[in-house]
């Protein structure tokens, strides 16, 4: 860990905003819990060495220590998802994305933790114990943001100088945005998902958390490559002319959709948005209100759809070839169970549990029409939603882009990455499981439409801080979100906000 | 049981085992599909080894089933006197399950073969269902399955697509199999049958042949084995999980046992002709499950239907038949139980039931209330699968003959009786029909005028490869597959006859005497003929009245029994002795005949 860090000081000339407080809070609470393991120590500075001299690829990320989310997998550490069903897993490869990064000659410093497979939106759903935010309310910690937090919390604290997340409906954004970090969130079939443990693989996404958006390209330009292991990543001459289609930068016009002013959204984080629709419009790009009616049912869709997915895909953990299993004898096939009930039941936490019923239960005989098939339905009208109000069209439905423009679209959305500033964890103690899916509301939508899509922090100002002490959070964040395959549009658009400040 | 709290998955998982397989064993000659296939660098499996069946036990096999075959026709015709068949019909359906010849699995490098069955060792990660591995569609599995779909008269869809079926059994690492419930490839075909492959007359009601209609194929994955070692111990072998499937699902339209066996057996065949399978039901290959309804004649029984066959009465499945014998005696026992309990007043419940060889009864596995609720839904880290017509067209035009085809073709090509013609096709996997091939060809290239002689040579090869050869290596135990005569011998002999250079007798006693030399260096049939002094060296018509005159002599009786009794068979009797008599090779039998039959009629 103290090579990883420093090698993060050795190479970032610009230390990040939060980075005083981290080092206060250190002494404290050290990681955060958002590490669940580490590299073998006892290697030393030889192993780092070794770990460099893998490097093919001549690369910004040569000697920098990026962090992987525990639900990637890795050969020389453990992945567990941070559930106990996966205790003391070993892969005998290594994901993609982690190949990529030790060609590229990143050193993985650590493997951080998570919500169980990713169910979550406070990283408190973790065998590993719950992460814990940076900063507190009133001496209670706030929720770093899930189900990537452990990489949130890491990149804002400086363990690492970036981190791979994972994001089904928001899970590298909200994080990001709690945690006062970037968050990005690629187009679907661009990073490689072999090797990433899947939670709900239509949606499964693998993303990038760093301290600017300068980072998060970076770690992005090094991944975006087309992988034949995974049978979703779009095929090169898909990917030739999405390229084409970039529609650049300069002047923006900018799309604020009206269902996203909702009840929900805070004082602090309404005000913050209005501030930086306002400051892009005086820097000369335009505003466009736009609708996009299908939001609010985008979350019961995705709702239906994330559990469904996931019941099926952790059908596989049952303790016989690999992972935890339970100490006694499992139920017997003569009372008509299979062998490993108990073990199941031991080894998922209760938010696991709960969304293995769900889907099983929606995806039923009985029920399948009501829940799954209609679910399927909405997320075709959120990807029409999206596809009517962009500029460019949507790459995977016209072969030939080059002059279909859409003269009155947009090209880009800007809206609050969540609704509220984080809870404290006692807060999300109590929330019931449906208000804490509340959380996803903004960033769901891009997520069933596979949408790139960016969480960009804003700081406070003295206004909207008022009433917060000096431990809670100094900034909100922001999403930007872009047609299908104009990652580096949202990308550069994430950096006009970013640079509104900074 | 172990219980260890965590393991690791194993290191030498390996995602691309291949080794060579039986290579000290000889290997049968290819089939002229796989030759054909090699030629288009279409093959998608090595040149497999197959355990060789003993031409004798084939025979045997083939005589038994026949056997069997007249007996439950005779039975059949008996029980259509009974009283119960009058009055309920039955109808069956069945899926059938069989094994692509492929050299992967269905989603991963996993080789299918190799090893010599080390358990575990042909599993690639995906296989495993390790954390984080996701399917690979293998196109080359598609090839066999296209051929299939095709023998079997199915349209092929231009998009289908895959989906999962939950159910939880360790056999089954990802808690689902990947199959094709919404969208499968193929559907709509037709299975045409006459009564040379089984059918009953009773169900032909008087057409040469009845049609049965295919509702769909499509491709799954196979399950890893278990082995049960009592009294609690299982163990799991994941080197056939993933291994590519086809499932042949047909329609109700069987309406007795008979029927049913023989549609699995020509399925079987015809996946074979056309290389998509090549392990039969007999080496678990193929396996099927069956749909067993009865209604009373004349009547809509429950009302059910089943893919646009309505009229059916409720139907119950019996699971997991492993032999032509099973399907059909399964289907007997469940057509009786089921018509017992209807004339009992009772109601027949959907549910699966069991049946084990050797069993009246079939049993009952679990009722509707027990039926699992597969959850379908599609993969959705698997693309469609589409198929282009100009793939399907070039796979048509290019098809090898189906066993019905070769069948005719060999009838009238070689003027064999259509007896011969199906025995010489069914035997040893198509080989002895290219040795037949092979032989009149060099008869022919021997003899000069091809076209006339066709018919005659074909029929005289025929006879001598299946009967006289075929008799030869019953008689001294030979295996098709071991045996050293080639079809350049059997013309060379065949040749000589015809050319009346050495009688019948002699040739067979050169093929015995082939056969029991061995290879490496074998004299020529020539050098064989002038080495034992066997050319024909005819009688002249004196001798041969000499050597007549002489058996006469000796048996006034028989001389007596054909003047006096007018027993004319009795000739042949004389023309036997001249043969057996005659220096070895100087008398032929037609001309003996025709001495003796002047003689004794003086």
């Amino acid at each position: 860990m103290l090579s990883a860090r420093s090698c993060w000081r050795n190479a970032s000339k610009t230390p990040y905003r939060h980075a005083r407080y981290i080092v206060a809070a250190e002494g404290r609470h050290d990681s955060l819990d958002a590490i669940i393991s580490f590299p073998d120590t006892q290697s030393g500075e030889g192993a780092e060495e070794e770990q460099h001299g893998q490097a093919t690829i001549s690369s910004g990320l040569a000697g920098k220590s990026i962090a992987v989310k525990d639900n990637i997998v890795t050969k020389d550490l453990p992945t567990t998802a941070a559930s106990r069903i996966l205790a003391g897993y070993a892969s005998p490869f290594d994901a993609t994305v982690v190949k990529l990064l030790r060609q590229h000659g990143a050193a993985i410093s650590s493997k951080t933790n998570l919500d169980e497979f990713g169910m979550g939106s406070h990283s408190q759903n973790t065998n590993a114990g719950p992460v814990l935010s940076p900063y507190s309310r009133n001496g209670l910690p706030l929720s770093p943001g899930g189900s990537s937090g452990g990489s949130a919390v890491a990149v804002a604290t400086e363990q690492c100088w970036a981190a791979l997340g994972t994001d089904t409906g928001g899970s590298v954004r909200l994080p990001a945005a709690y945690s006062g970090v970037v968050g990005f969130k690629p187009s679907y079939g661009l990073l490689s998902r072999w090797g990433v443990i899947q939670y709900a693989n239509s949606l499964d996404t693998v993303g990038v958390l760093a301290q600017s958006v300068e980072d998060a390209r970076q770690v992005f330009r090094s991944l975006d490559v087309f992988d034949a292991e995974d049978p979703t990543s779009l095929p090169v001459s898909v990917r030739q002319r999405m390229r084409l289609q970039n529609s650049g930068s300069g002047q923006l016009r900018i799309g604020v959709p009206k269902e996203y002013n909702i009840q929900e959204l805070s004082s602090s984080v309404r005000s913050a948005y209005a501030r930086t629709l306002n400051a892009l419009l005086a820097a000369g790009h335009t505003l466009h209100q736009i609708s996009l009616p299908s939001t609010r049912r985008a979350l019961s869709a995705y709702y239906v759809l994330a559990p469904a997915e996931a019941s099926s895909n952790l059908a596989k953990y049952d303790g016989i070839r690999y992972g935890y299993r339970t100490s006694g004898p499992d139920a017997l096939p003569k009372d008509n169970l299979p062998l490993y009930a108990q073990t199941r039941g031991e080894g998922f936490g209760e938010e696991v549990k709960r969304r293995i019923l769900l889907g099983a239960y929606t995806l039923s005989s009985e029920a399948i029409d009501n829940y799954f098939i209609q679910a399927q339905k909405v997320r075709r009208l959120v990807q029409q939603d999206f596809d009517r109000v962009f500029a460019q069209s949507n790459p995977l439905l016209h072969a030939d882009t080059s002059n279909s423009l859409n003269a009155e679209g947009v090209d880009i959305i800007l809206t609050p990455t969540a609704p509220t500033l984080p809870p404290t964890v006692e807060e999300v103690k109590r929330q019931s499981p449906v208000e804490s899916y509340m959380n996803d509301v903004f960033t769901v939508p891009a997520s069933l439409a596979g949408l790139p899509a960016i969480s960009v922090s804003v700081p406070l100002s003295g206004q909207e801080r008022e009433g917060l002490d000096e431990h809670d959070v100094n900034s909100v964040g922001m999403q930007v979100i872009g047609q299908f395959g104009d990652d580096e549009s949202v990308l550069a658009a994430a950096k006009v906000v970013e640079d509104l400040y900074y | 049981m172990k219980t260890p709290t965590a393991r690791i998955a194993p290191l030498h998982l390996s995602r691309t085992l291949h080794s060579s397989f039986h290579a000290n064993l000889r290997v049968p000659r290819a089939s002229v599909v796989s030759k054909w296939l090699r030629s288009r660098n279409l093959t998608t499996a090595p040149a497999l080894a197959q355990e060789a069946v003993p031409l004798r036990k084939h025979l045997k096999d083939e005589a038994k089933r026949k056997k069997a075959e007249a007996k439950i026709n005779g039975v059949a015709k008996k029980l259509k006197t009974d009283p119960r068949l009058e009055k309920w019909e039955l109808a069956v359906g069945i899926e059938i399950h069989a094994e692509l010849n492929t050299e992967c699995k269905l989603f991963s490098s996993g080789p299918t073969e190799g090893s010599d069955g080390v358990a575990n060792s042909r599993v690639a990660f995906f296989d495993a269902a390790l954390p984080g591995t996701q399917p690979q569609f293998q196109v080359a599995t598609l090839l066999p399955a296209l051929r299939a779909a095709i023998a079997l008269g199915c349209e092929v869809q231009r998009k289908s697509g895959w989906d999962r079926k939950h159910y939880f059994h360790w056999d089954q690492p990802n808690g689902y199999q990947i199959t094709q419930y919404y969208e499968p490839f193929a559907k709509n075909g037709t299975l045409t049958l006459s009564a040379s492959d089984g059918v009953p007359t009773s169900d032909l009601n008087g057409a040469d042949s009845i049609g049965i209609g295919i509702k769909q194929i499509q491709m799954e994955q196979d399950t890893a084995k278990t082995t049960h070692h009592p009294p609690s111990t299982y163990h799991i072998d994941l080197n056939r999980a993933g291994h590519p499937l086809i499932e042949v699902i047909t329609l109700p339209h069987i309406h007795s046992p008979q029927t049913a066996a023989a549609v699995v057996r020509k399925i079987q065949a015809i996946l074979r002709s056309v290389d998509a399978c090549v392990t039969g039901m007999e080496l678990g290959g193929l396996r099927a499950d069956v749909n067993v309804s009865i209604r009373e004649r004349g009547t809509e029984g429950t009302g059910s239907s089943y893919s646009g066959v309505s009229g059916l009465g409720q139907r119950t499945e019996i699971k997991n038949l492993s032999s032509f014998k099973a399907v059909e005696d399964a289907i007997v026992a469940e057509r009786d139980r089921q018509i017992a309990v209807l004339e009992a007043e009772g109601v027949i419940e959907g549910e699966t039931r069991g049946w084990t060889l050797g069993a009246t009864e079939t049993t009952r596995l679990r009722g509707k209330e027990g039926e699992v609720d597969y959850r379908y839904m599609p993969d959705a880290d698997l693309p469609p699968l589409v198929v282009g017509s100009d793939l399907v067209d070039h796979l048509r035009v290019t098809m090898p003959e189906l066993p019905d085809e070769t069948v005719d073709r060999v009838e009238r090509q070689y003027g064999v009786t259509l007896k011969d013609a199906k025995t010489m096709v069914d035997l040893d996997d198509g080989d002895r029909l290219e040795f037949l091939e092979e032989t009149v060809e060099l008869v022919l290239r021997r003899s000069g005028d091809q076209a006339t002689d066709q018919l005659r040579v074909g029929k005289l090869v025929g006879n001598w490869i299946l009967h006289e050869l075929g008799g030869l290596l019953a008689t001294t135990e030979t295996s098709w597959a071991t045996m050293t005569i080639t079809p350049v011998e059997v013309a060379d002999v065949l040749v000589n006859l015809q050319n009346k250079q050495i009688t019948a007798r002699v040739a067979k006693q050169l093929l015995s005497t082939l056969n029991d030399t061995s290879t490496s260096p074998r004299p020529s049939v020539d050098h064989l003929i002038d080495e034992g002094n066997l050319r024909l060296r005819p009688l002249s018509d004196e001798g041969y009245e000499v050597l007549a005159m002489q058996i006469m002599d000796e048996s006034p009786d028989m001389v007596a029994a054909v003047r006096e009794k007018g027993q004319k068979g009795k000739i042949m009797w004389f023309v036997g002795q001249m043969v057996r008599r005659g220096e070895e090779g100087t008398v032929e039998p037609e001309n003996a005949r025709e001495v003796l039959e002047r003689l004794l009629s003086d």
